[in-house]
């Protein structure tokens, strides 16, 4: 029995997708977080919704770390950054807002693209549509880490593409056998801890947490 | 057995070395007992893959021809580090550039930094493979910051960003589009890498080579190739040398290892002139980027880093060239291993003795660190392709295995060679005769520190003018298994 119907994959992917734009738009690192966590808590979902077709314990335990990684523990070390270090406006970027969305613009046209058909053969729903919008978020989060010089929207963009693969996989039938999930899962907790700490670290030593002021290694 | 061991080893003394409570020596027999154990591990191992082709522990745990020939590099280097870590961390203890937490936390992170190489290269799972090299990226993160300064601090954030991306990438598009065709009937089985290779003809050839494309981009940021190696001068040359060493005679490989498993299964499924061409085209745009970046060079450690990009280009033209270059490349990749350790392990004594990394301020090593000196300049000899090092027969072998098909490609590279030799002479000469800028006390810094660099020098010499049989068996085997 699926349980994952293509009503469902849509409008989370969708959520996902949208999740990832607001991300661009947004002016306030909390805002950005809060992006983030309903990004995550549409990947959580589709990862409990999925599990439902084969349960077992080690994949209750591997669901359950995830959620709690994506949904409780990085919130919590975001806002606990940004409180600390009253980060509540943050977010230069290299693009103004309407170029921004330009780019984005042309980023989903390019997932149009002939040579990334291919990969839209990989849907095991029938519709392509919604394996175009899991790519899209891959190339748009790819676009924040680019984009943005604050080192939390960075960080946000890294999980934001980690997100956007974790649902392309799971649109496209990919699912990981419940061991190796639990080892993504807690790679992507130690990546948070320590990419949070290093971020405490440049904001002691530069003063902010704009990349920008990162330019002392030159040639 | 051993497979195992070569994991646990590690991972016991990165947890007995979290419960010492302020005792260097405790800390420093630690690191010591480890060698014999991993010397102990692989050498058994290398035996069994010598005789059986093929040596399996578990389902998740194996290795062949390839996979020992990068494990053995990998501990070689990693056993010299961990020797020459203990003399330099206690010559920083005494002169009161670190403290004791510090060298606590060097010596856990070192030993996990080794166990996720380790384990990267002995899986048999392509994530689970992903996972280890993702672990080496947090492993090294605070290895790379480890003075704590805004600069080490700057490098550090690049690696970590840099490297998350193109894991990230190379976990997508390498990983997971690879296995796409398996998925749904082996959910719950390990999907191992003979297993992608049984099921190669089943693979979709466009998606592959959007795969394969990407896996290069992902699993190429991590080994260096231009133009993702943005991350590797920087974290090189912050580090503390021995760290580079391993970073450099270690990582670089791990991730190189990732794209060729990779290779074979494109290679067998669409045949081996798409990734052929790609390898080519990133092998000569690191190797052209790096010989120019060379020339410029104020910093030596920046030097040995863009260096180390030139010579994964190599390494990465002769897979692409295929024939001949995939035993050269093969072999290249071992004299590099030890030569570019050799070097950061020399830089690191330099950088004790003279305290700074800038090529203007260090003069006359010849007869500051008479012994360092000569290492470094043997150590410039052997990079550089001299005779009688390896590394000029395996670039004139290389280089040979691609004259027909790529004449061009051959002369440039060949002509990029020369640039990078004259910038190596030039900063090496300045280094190594002279006066000393500041009057600098005469003698060496301790017997580890000279030891280490000496012992993989001499191998490196020993097996540049002798390649014993079996090792020659096994890298033709790998070979072979590249070209299959």
């Amino acid at each position: 029995m699926t349980f994952i119907t293509p009503q469902l994959l849509l409008v989370l992917t969708t959520t996902v997708f949208t999740s990832a734009i607001l991300l661009h738009l947004t002016k306030k690192n909390s805002s950005a977080v809060f992006y983030y966590v309903i990004q995550s808590a549409a990947i959580s979902s589709l990862l409990v919704i999925a599990s439902f077709e084969r349960i077992s314990i080690l994949l209750l335990i591997s669901i359950s770390a995830t959620v709690a990684v994506k949904l409780f523990i990085a919130p919590f070390f975001f806002f606990r950054l940004i409180k600390r270090h009253q980060l509540k406006f943050t977010v230069s970027t290299y693009l103004n807002t309407p170029l921004s969305l330009a780019a984005i613009a042309v980023l989903i046209a390019l997932v149009q693209a002939d040579f990334i058909k291919p990969l839209l053969l990989l849907t095991t729903s029938g519709q392509t549509f919604i394996l175009n919008l899991s790519l899209s978020t891959i190339l748009i989060s790819l676009f924040l880490i680019i984009n943005r010089k604050g080192a939390l929207s960075q960080m946000l963009g890294i999980l934001s593409l980690e997100n956007g693969i974790v649902s392309f996989a799971l649109s496209a039938g990919l699912e990981q056998s419940p061991g190796l999930q639990l080892g993504i899962t807690f790679n992507i907790f130690v990546w948070i801890i320590i990419a949070t700490v290093f971020s405490s670290m440049i904001f002691r030593k530069f003063g902010s947490m704009d990349v920008t002021a990162l330019n002392r290694l030159t040639e | 057995m051993a497979l195992i061991l070569i994991i646990i080893v590690p991972l016991l003394a990165a947890l007995a070395t979290l419960t010492v409570r302020r005792n260097l020596f405790s800390i420093q027999l630690i690191a010591l007992v480890v060698l014999p154990a991993e010397v102990g591990a692989v050498g058994l191992s290398v035996y069994r893959v010598y005789h059986q082709s093929r040596y399996e522990c578990g389902a998740f745990l194996a290795v062949d021809a390839l996979g020992i020939i990068f494990l053995l590099a990998v501990a070689t280097v990693g056993c010299g580090v961990i020797l020459y870590s203990i003399g330099y961390l206690q010559e920083e203890v005494r002169k009161q550039i670190i403290g004791f937490s510090r060298v606590k936390q060097y010596f856990i992170l070192l030993h996990l930094f080794l166990m996720a190489m380790f384990i990267a290269i002995i899986t048999t799972n392509p994530i689970l493979m992903w996972i280890a090299l993702e672990a080496t990226t947090l492993a090294t993160a605070f290895l790379i910051s480890f003075y704590n300064k805004p600069t080490s601090m700057e490098a550090a954030w690049k690696y970590l960003i840099i490297n998350s991306v193109g894991l990230l990438l190379g976990f997508f598009f390498g990983t997971l589009l690879y296995l796409s065709p398996l998925i749904g009937s082996h959910a719950d089985v390990s999907v191992s890498w003979q297993m992608l290779l049984a099921n190669a003809s089943v693979f979709d050839p466009q998606i592959l080579k959007i795969a394969f494309v990407f896996t290069l981009i992902g699993y190429g940021t991590k080994a260096g190739l231009v133009p993702m190696h943005t991350w590797l001068p920087d974290a090189h040359s912050k580090a503390p040398s021995p760290i580079s060493a391993l970073l450099s005679g270690g990582l670089l490989n791990v991730a190189l290892l990732a794209i060729l498993r990779l290779k074979i299964i494109t290679d067998t499924a669409i045949g081996p002139s798409f990734s052929s061409g790609l390898l080519i085209f990133f092998g000569v745009a690191s190797i052209m980027v790096s010989a120019f970046m060379m020339l410029q060079q104020k910093n030596y450690k920046r030097l040995f880093a863009y260096s180390s990009i030139e010579h994964i280009g190599i390494i990465t033209l002769g897979f692409g060239f295929g024939g001949l270059g995939t035993f050269a490349a093969l072999l290249h990749m071992i004299y590099h291993a030890l030569t570019k350790s050799v070097l950061f392990l020399t830089a690191g004594n330099i950088l004790l003795k003279c305290g700074s990394t800038k090529i203007a301020r260090i003069k006359g090593a010849f007869s500051v660190l008479p012994v360092t000196g000569v290492i470094l300049s043997l150590g410039f000899l052997a990079i550089t392709g001299v005779p009688p090092f390896g590394l000029f027969i395996t670039e004139l072998y290389i280089l040979a295995a691609g004259i027909k098909s790529n004449l061009m490609v051959v002369c440039l590279v060949l002509l990029m060679l020369a640039l990078a030799f004259i910038s190596f002479l030039r900063h090496t000469m300045k280094m190594c005769f002279g006066s000393p800028v500041e009057p600098t006390p005469r003698g060496e810094l301790g017997k580890l520190v000279i030891l280490a660099p000496i012992i993989l020098l001499s191998i490196l010499l020993l097996i540049s003018i002798f390649l014993p049989s079996p090792l020659r068996a096994l890298i033709e085997s790998a070979a072979s298994t590249i070209q299959r």
